[in-house]
């Protein structure tokens, strides 16, 4: 089965004083129908700029300079803007981050939502504004039928989610990208809106990414996993397989910094020391090698890249076999 | 609405009372007489004094200021000491001209202006937003009567295009829109170039918003993320300056009249200055800012509506 969208080699760049500065190198990942990937990582790993490189939406004048983003087998990258246009929104939607942001303050909501519709379709005023209506039902938003004349600021936030999710899927996308679209909401509200998320990926058979940096989420909602590490995807796999045995020290990292609320009272958590390179001040070697515990010169982490080894449970490390008996 | 219309309504006083007690105050500051200015350079002392008691400038200048009050809020601000006409009817016959000219100057400064603020902030760093900009920078820098006097000498003395004068007792009101194009455009240019400026930076900032990542990610076509989605939002700070600068195209007009030799608000009012015909002067400003404060008020009620966030207060 081929996957409804798949990322082949994206490397996204900015032009730097002396030589292009790499935002993601080598990016590929895919999604099947009815799937949920979850795309994980610190902040500024490069997992928005991976998607809205795909659709043609990173600012200037940061670019696409290699790879492709295939949507149901076409290569979204090679399409002109008119062509991407009628793509986006209609055949692959996107959930962004803050919900606060995102409406347009001075439009009413079910203006907003026709607007999209109408965007891709010839439909009437009315016929825009009875669709709005029902898609507001859809994402369960109560009395839909006098919310879609509100504005904006009448919403909470989690409301607000919702309504940016009733346009992501108004014309029936066949992939949906959601962008960490929790992080910015309230504990309570947070799961309303994953279920939400879920509910329409089955009802529909989406494919669906999923951009966050909490692992809990990832365990709750996604089949597969890819984790993110300095514009480089560095372990990908099944939520099982990557949960139960993780092969690349960052990821391993990561769940060492996790709260457990198991553990006896005063246990330390263990942050992963430093942060993360800027894009232009990437080590030559693996981008981790600095922060990572199981580095060495012998094994040429300071050196040489890794590649992505691995079928199915992959991962990008020098080390990952002599980890497996450490771990 | 009706605490709103109220409370517009309790502003327009105050600052109509703080206006025009400036400009009782300050005429009366600066020197000369109008009864000398009246009777001439040989009358005598008798006559001048009966004048001053028969105007009331024997007083006190509080008291003045006190009888002048308590007759305005009874709508009465005097008479022209120099033709004898009550001061408010001798200014509004005053007003038709300048307000046409200031509408049309508004009118064009919107018209230009909004339009080349969006194109420049679109196309930000091209060729386009450099030339708008200079010619912004230009229309701000230039002052109305020299910009005036230039489209004069261009545009009626060389090509012949239009009138030199900016007005014509010839009735028509083709006729008349002839005589009001070209110092129309010398008063909107400048506005013009304001609001251009101004257009631009809020479009910039307005298009770098979430709201427009989200519009073009679901596909909405960029003509209209920027002449319908963007532009209302940028609109509003706009619209805050039309009220200010109408305030300041004011005191251009009455420039721009002079270059023109356009009857109205501007000439009436100057030669009241030069004759210290005091009540003149003061129904003046009086009107002058009235029109300011209620252009303000109407612009507030605007905003109401393109931003809903401010309907509920």
């Amino acid at each position: 089965m081929s996957a409804a969208f798949e990322l082949r080699g994206l490397t996204a760049a900015v032009p730097g004083e002396k030589a292009a500065i790499r935002l993601v190198e080598d990016v590929s990942l895919h999604v099947h129908a009815g799937e949920t990937l979850a795309v994980v990582g610190e902040s500024g790993s490069g997992k928005t700029v991976t998607f809205t490189s795909a659709l043609g939406l990173l600012p200037k004048p940061g670019r696409v300079i290699a790879g492709q983003a295939l949507l149901e087998g076409v290569d979204l990258l090679t399409l002109g803007p008119e062509a991407l246009r009628r793509m986006r929104g209609a055949r692959i939607g996107m959930v962004f981050q803050d919900p606060l942001t995102g409406l347009n303050p001075v439009f009413r909501v079910g203006a907003q939502i026709a607007e999209v519709l109408r965007a891709h379709l010839p439909l009437s005023r009315q016929a825009a504004r009875d669709r709005a209506v029902e898609l507001l039902a859809r994402v369960q938003i109560p009395d839909p039928a006098r919310r879609v004349d509100d504005y904006p600021h009448q919403f909470s936030g989690g409301m607000r989610q919702r309504v940016l999710t009733a346009m992501a899927i108004a014309l029936g996308p066949r992939v949906l990208i959601a962008d960490e679209p929790t992080t910015a909401l309230d504990v309570t509200v947070q799961a309303q809106v994953l279920d939400l998320l879920g509910d329409l990926r089955d009802a529909d058979g989406m494919a669906m990414v999923l951009i966050t940096h909490d692992l809990g989420v990832v365990a709750r909602q996604a089949d597969r996993v890819a984790v993110m590490y300095a514009g480089r995807v560095v372990e990908t796999g099944t939520v099982a397989e990557v949960f139960a045995a993780p092969r690349h020290p960052y990821t391993i990292a990561l769940f060492r910094s996790i709260p457990d609320i198991e553990a006896p009272p005063g246990t330390q958590l263990a942050p992963i020391a430093g942060s993360p390179p800027e894009p232009a001040r990437r080590p030559a070697g693996c981008a981790f090698a600095p922060r990572c515990f199981a580095a060495s010169e012998a094994a040429g982490c300071h050196a040489t890249r890794p590649p992505l080894t691995g079928t199915g449970h992959a991962a990008a490390c020098h080390r990952q076999g002599a980890l497996e008996i450490a771990a | 609405m009706v605490g709103h219309v109220a409370r517009c309504v309790g502003q327009l006083a105050v600052a109509l009372l703080g206006i025009v007690t400036v400009a009782f105050f300050l005429m009366r500051a600066i020197p000369g007489d109008p009864a000398l200015y009246m009777l001439g350079d040989f009358a005598t002392t008798e006559a001048l004094a009966a004048l001053r008691a028969r105007l009331g400038l024997d007083l006190p200048v509080w008291q003045q200021y006190g009888v002048f009050l308590l007759r305005a809020v009874q709508g009465d601000l005097g008479t022209s000491v120099v033709t004898g006409e009550p001061a408010l009817r001798e200014i509004l016959a005053s007003v038709p001209p300048s307000a046409a000219l200031a509408v049309a100057g508004m009118a064009i400064a919107v018209v230009f202006g909004v339009p080349l603020g969006i194109i420049a902030a679109v196309r930000q760093g091209s060729a386009v937003d450099v030339g708008v900009m200079l010619l912004a920078l230009g229309g701000i820098s230039f002052p109305v009567f020299w910009v005036g006097i230039v489209a004069i000498l261009t545009f009626s003395h060389a090509l012949g295009l239009f009138p030199a004068l900016g007005a014509t007792s010839e009735p028509g009101f083709w006729k008349g829109l002839h005589h009001l194009a070209l110092p129309a455009l010398v008063l909107g240019l400048s506005v013009a170039a304001y609001i251009a400026r101004l257009t631009r930076s809020a479009m910039l900032e307005v298009l770098g918003q979430d709201h427009i990542r989200v519009a073009r990610a679901m596909g909405v076509p960029e003509r209209r993320i920027v002449w319908k989605l963007a532009l209302r939002n940028a609109l509003i700070p706009v619209l805050a300056v039309i009220g200010v600068t109408f305030a300041w195209s004011l005191g251009n007009a009455i420039l721009v009249e002079a270059v023109f030799s356009r009857p109205g608000l501007g000439s009436t009012i100057l030669k009241a200055i030069l004759a210290r015909d005091y009540q003149l002067v003061q129904a003046g400003v009086l009107v002058l800012a009235a029109a300011v404060v209620l252009l303000n008020t109407a612009l507030d009620l605007l905003y109401a509506t393109i931003d809903p966030r401010l309907r509920q207060r």
